[in-house]
């Protein structure tokens, strides 16, 4: 079957249309980052709810806490970085110190600029944005994972973060699905090992698991589509029945989603974990794939590391 | 046009005096908090919360209240004085500032206490916020208004330009700035710590209409106060020449007392000031 590549920037873009058709309290605020993050078509439909504050990427979270407090219910999306790392204080004290109903939308994230470099990359946003008490983090697998966010997010009271790329992504998931925030969903059953994806790279963690099923290895596959709260049941669950877990993500491991499983299930259930993603590095720049193979997150390499991490029998090999 | 008469403006100055009792009533002997900067802006919230502002103590969430950003939140012990005499909390939660799990932080808390508006300490905060209320408030055509006081070394905070650019750009006239100009921060003069002069050539040149006010001075603070904007669809901006620590006689323009650990003699010094000045006002 020929897989559907979806562009994800587009999708959001309409997803915030149909969910704002439905609430009229949604508006865009754009720092000069609109037209990039699909919301041309929202611009065009919603002219009034649509705010331009040009490249002001600490004032836009102050006026979008601000604008929640009158019980406006702001999207603002730009490139990942230029909202998570440079605005964190804002992004901590004005949206969740103060607990307004703000969605901010990092897009073009993780390696998706692998061409211009580390500037433009965004591989500690889930690290930082998830040390904020009460922020939703949400880290959508696929397209459909995307339009369930943005409705999901549209109706959470609260702040959202999610995190979305560029290149086109294929869809994975079944349109007709139940999107919980907080709770993920077992893609693939298995025994063997359980293989925890998210976000853009969870495409290459569906082609890691059926790669290893030829090679007799039955992985447990699971879209953890939400960061915060973490699917604890499901995680807990997953580690008890396979023993072994791999986590899969296009960020640093450094306090990433990997971290996030390693650090509920060491004092829950403690079982061996090998986090697959960045490692403590500034990326090199290139081709979007190739970087990715740099960091070992295709899907045959991923599958690669977890035929050797089966074979590790003595803790100390893992 | 005499916006007060002389029985108001007494009485105005009496809660002045007030308010800054219930400042120096939350420092008890040995309990630290940032006098200097609190103090120096008790007239301008006098003149806001008792003359000016609609606001409604029995219903704090009213949607159509004026709003008040305290973006120099360390300021917060003349809000706390402040919202109290005005009648949004009791006067006894004030002698629990310093305690712990007080809802009197040192730096205020819009879930903790009714009135608050807004999370304010880390210092460049405040305006954006502001910026985003008035730009709501305008979406919705509801005609409130949104005041703020910004301290002077607070403006070195690159973030305040952009807010400044973006109520400007969005012609956020709804909003009503005051810079509480005490000249000192942490480090000595704010000109010399981090120079901002020409300050009002400088909002102006951000698009905003600026005044500049003795800010311990009633009739110049209602005068602007209530009559905004300046000019229609520019933000407007007050400078208000204060004194850091006004009131108390031994800290009064002195830099020591941005943050004081407060002492028996101290404060007893400073209740003869405040009865002195209830006397002078008569």
């Amino acid at each position: 079957m020929m897989e559907t590549l979806r562009d994800p920037r587009k999708t959001f873009g309409e997803a915030l249309v149909a969910a704002a058709e439905k609430n009229p309290a949604i508006v865009a605020l754009s720092a000069d980052s609109s037209s990039g993050s699909g919301l041309t078509p929202f611009q065009k439909r919603f002219p009034e709810r649509h705010i331009e504050f040009g490249i002001m990427e600490q004032g836009i979270i102050g006026f979008a806490a601000g604008l929640a407090t009158t019980g406006k219910i702001p999207f603002v999306a730009a490139i990942a970085p230029f909202v998570t790392a440079r605005p964190f204080e804002m992004f901590r004290n004005d949206l969740g110190y103060m607990r307004q109903n703000v969605k901010v939308v990092g897009r073009s994230a993780g390696l998706t600029y692998s061409d211009l470099g580390a500037t433009h990359q965004s591989l500690d946003d889930i690290a930082i944005i998830r040390t904020i008490p009460g922020v939703t983090v949400i880290n959508p697998g696929d397209p459909v994972d995307i339009v369930k966010a943005v409705q999901a997010a549209a109706e959470h009271v609260g702040p959202v973060y999610i995190k979305i790329g560029s290149p086109p992504m294929p869809v994975l998931m079944d349109d007709a699905y139940p999107f919980r925030i907080g709770k993920g969903v077992i893609m693939q059953d298995g025994n063997d090992v359980t293989l925890i994806g998210t976000g853009t790279v969870l495409s290459k963690a569906a082609a890691a698991a059926k790669l290893l099923k030829t090679k007799g290895i039955n992985a447990r596959l699971i879209n953890l589509h939400t960061i915060k709260p973490l699917d604890t049941e499901l995680i807990l669950t997953a580690a008890r029945e396979t023993g072994k877990i791999v986590t899969v993500e296009e960020g640093y491991v450094t306090g990433g989603m990997g971290s996030c499983v390693a650090e509920f299930l060491s004092a829950e259930h403690p079982v061996p974990i090998r986090m697959i993603g960045v490692n403590d590095r500034f990326v090199e720049p290139g081709p979007y794939e190739e970087v990715l193979a740099l960091c070992g997150l295709q899907g045959a390499q991923i599958a690669e590391t977890v035929e050797r991490f089966l074979e590790c029998k003595h803790p100390l090999q893992y | 046009m005499e916006l007060i008469n002389a029985a108001e403006k007494k009485e105005l100055e009496r809660v002045a005096v007030r308010i800054r009792r219930n400042v120096l009533r939350m420092l008890k002997p040995g309990r630290s908090g940032h006098i200097g900067g609190a103090l120096s802006c008790v007239d301008i919230l006098t003149a806001l919360y008792f003359k000016v502002m609609r606001v409604d103590p029995q219903n704090p969430g009213w949607r159509e209240r004026d709003r008040f950003v305290l973006s120099a939140g360390h300021k917060c012990l003349a809000l706390y004085g402040t919202l109290a005499e005005r009648g949004f909390f009791d006067h006894r939660i004030l002698d629990t500032y310093g305690d712990h799990c007080t809802k009197l932080g040192g730096h205020p808390d819009m879930h903790k206490i009714p009135g608050i508006e807004t999370n304010t300490g880390a210092l460049g905060h405040g305006l954006s916020i502001a910026g985003g209320m008035a730009m709501g408030l305008k979406m919705d055509g509801i005609g409130s208004r949104v005041y703020v006081i910004m301290g002077d070394g607070e403006l070195a905070e690159g973030s305040n330009w952009e807010a400044a650019a973006a109520a400007s750009h969005h012609r956020l006239d709804n909003l009503l700035v005051f810079v509480d100009r005490n000249g000192l921060q942490i480090c000595g003069p704010t000109v010399a710590v981090m120079g901002y002069e020409p300050l009002d050539k400088r909002w102006e040149a951000f698009g905003w209409r600026v005044r500049v006010i003795n800010g311990h001075d009633m009739d110049q603070i209602l005068a602007h106060a209530t009559n905004i904007p300046f000019e229609r669809g520019k933000p407007s901006l007050v400078i208000a020449n204060t004194i850091k620590s006004k009131g108390v006689s031994f800290a009064e323009g002195k830099v020591e007392y941005h943050y004081w650990k407060a002492t028996e003699d101290g404060l007893a010094i400073a209740e003869r000031d405040l009865q002195a000045a209830e006397e002078r006002i008569g």
